[in-house]
């Protein structure tokens, strides 16, 4: 809804989908680039729209800015939440379906691990936020479940 | 590397992954900060090596022989004696204590009697539907957290009943929901989504929440417009929805609900609340999950249950059980006794002042792994291996199961186990 509110909202059908509706929806799932809506880029009345826009879409648009995902090592107390929690996790390492500890040598796709009481991020190459497509990318479980708020999703 | 139960809590985790290098636990994976500070009390710098008495103000090391003398010494001068403690020993070393206090016609008791133990001795009268933690993974659909910040006290337990995903419940977060009832908000909330529920009642009104819950299940639409303590028509109706429509709910028990005056019984209340609940819903049940503290507590209460048919605070005279309604803290308070033998807690740091000045005024005799502040006081300290990591036993989880523990390393020369200390002072009281 957010993305709607910044297109021209006219249906004028250039872009390929019937309504600005399906188009924010592509959008939304990284289907389509904003530069696909001609009216935008081209129109000057909808340059402030067109720049609000991009702004929005920042993360994934600036393609220099990197992952990263960083804990806070005073504030973690290893409940373990994160790595139950992470969907990357629960496909490939089967103990934590039912919440226990994964096995020791660890998968290669595994994100997550409690070491000596502190939660430990092993890898970022698999993270649903560089390989999943569409809605998926947006994931951040780890992020919203952690109770004491230790774990930020960040792009630097 | 093996799989090994915890014993950092009451939860006692029994997926653990440790490493040792035969001296130490070198690797731990999947413990939580509280199992970690278990298992680096191995080698930490408080624990007790070696038996220590107290000798002109200064406690001094001794040999096993001297301590065990002077432990009869105390004993025999004694007709009073205190046994208090036992939530951080396994069962068997339990049991000994229990046969130690009736030889010595002592009064014993546990931490259980002022923590989640008075919700057994409540649920004599009312019943109690309990569950255990296999059932809560792999079919709970409600979590209800009542009076507990789970997220700090037992770490563990959220990412265990709530995000796991069982056997029934496979995605997981997305099918259950969690209600947490507590004045303070705590870290636990900081797990909450949208459609849970989350009640900031006014401190103390428990009862006043649970009353007009029951008034509900007797007769529908009776809320009270204006809300009850704290929480509105609309919450209260939500919450009563949830009770109504789980399939398979549980109530955690934590400390919060626990009131100091006996006529205020919150817990008998919410038991018989959940009784009425069960007798209205047919889509299946809540039960009640007890949340206690020391990973043992409620070993005590059964091992004493199936000795001596009673749950705690057992008074012994002339070696038989007799009936008394005094707990360690109405006998403290009397100053009804004359020595007392600590075993693997810090009642000294737990108790108010005016008690503990009481318990430090006669003679103490700790048993114990580390240092405290109790055993800076006593007359005679025992040290004893850790139980779980030195010693292993069988050790009742909160859900009433009971959990064998392993032994990984062996305990340093010169210290015994819990149950073979209080063996010897058995035989050489003789």
């Amino acid at each position: 809804m957010e993305l709607f509110k910044y297109l021209p909202q006219t249906n004028c059908k250039k872009c390929g989908y019937p309504t600005c509706m399906g188009y924010a929806l592509a959008l939304l799932q990284g289907k389509v680039k904003i530069e696909d809506c001609t009216p935008l880029v081209e129109e000057a009345k909808y340059k402030e729209k067109y720049e609000k826009l991009i702004e929005l879409m920042g993360g994934e648009d600036g393609k220099e800015k990197e992952l990263h995902i960083d804990i806070d090592e005073d504030l973690c107390d290893g409940c373990g939440i994160c790595v139950t929690a992470c969907p990357v996790n629960a496909r490939f390492c089967p103990p934590t379906l039912s919440g226990k500890a994964p096995d020791v040598p660890h998968d290669k796709h595994q994100l997550f691990e409690v070491k000596d009481g502190k939660c430990v991020l092993l890898n970022l190459e698999h993270c649903r936020r560089l390989e999943a497509e569409g809605r998926e990318r947006e994931c951040h479980v780890c992020e919203i479940y952690c109770p004491r708020e230790a774990i930020k999703i960040v792009y630097v | 590397m093996e799989r090994i139960p915890c014993t950092g809590c009451s939860l006692l985790c029994d997926d653990i992954l440790i490493g040792t290098d035969g001296l130490f636990v070198d690797k731990i994976y999947g413990a939580c900060l509280k199992g970690k500070e278990r298992f680096d009390q191995v080698s930490s710098k408080n624990r007790l090596t070696s038996p220590m008495i107290r000798k002109s103000g200064n406690l001094e090391n001794v040999s096993w022989d001297n301590a065990l003398e002077k432990v009869k010494e105390i004993l025999n001068a004694s007709s009073k004696p205190l046994l208090y403690g036992f939530s951080t020993s396994n069962c068997e070393a339990q049991a000994k204590g229990i046969q130690l206090a009736k030889k010595i016609n002592g009064f014993i008791d546990s931490n259980s009697v002022i923590c989640l133990g008075k919700a057994l001795n409540i649920a004599k009268e009312t019943g109690i539907t309990l569950t255990t933690l296999a059932e809560i993974i792999n079919k709970t659909d409600l979590i209800v957290l009542w009076g507990s910040n789970a997220a700090e006290s037992i770490p563990r337990l959220l990412n265990k009943i709530l995000f796991s995903r069982g056997k029934f419940r496979m995605t997981g977060r997305e099918i259950k929901t969690i209600i947490i009832i507590d004045p303070v908000k705590t870290a636990s909330f900081g797990v909450m989504q949208l459609r849970d529920l989350a009640l900031n009642i006014h401190t103390g009104k428990d009862l006043d929440l649970i009353r007009v819950l029951k008034e509900e299940c007797c007769k529908e639409g009776s809320f009270p417009k204006e809300g009850v303590a704290g929480i509105d028509e609309e919450e209260l109706k939500r919450l009563f929805l949830n009770l109504m429509g789980a399939e398979n709910g549980v109530i955690f028990i934590g400390q919060g609900l626990l009131r100091p005056l006996p006529e205020v019984n919150v817990i008998k209340e919410l038991f018989e609340l959940v009784n009425l609940i069960n007798l209205k819903q047919n889509k299946g049940r809540i039960s009640v999950g007890l949340l206690g503290g020391h990973y043992n507590m409620f070993g005590f209460d059964q091992i004493s249950l199936s000795l001596t048919g009673k749950n705690h605070s057992l008074q012994f005279s002339n070696n038989e059980l007799v009936n008394t309604e005094d707990t360690i803290i109405t006998k403290i308070e009397k100053d009804d006794f004359d020595c007392s033998i600590i075993v693997g807690t810090d009642p000294i740091s737990h108790f108010p002042y005016s008690l503990s000045k009481k318990l430090a005024s006669k003679p103490l005799i700790v048993i114990d792994n580390r240092k405290s502040a109790t055993s800076d006081m006593a007359e005679i300290v025992l040290p004893s291996a850790i139980t779980g990591i030195e010693c292993e036993g069988l050790v009742y989880r909160f859900d009433h199961v009971p959990i064998e523990l392993k032994k990984i390393l062996n305990p340093p020369s010169g210290v015994l186990t819990d149950e073979e200390i209080l063996n010897q002072i058995i035989q050489k009281i003789g």
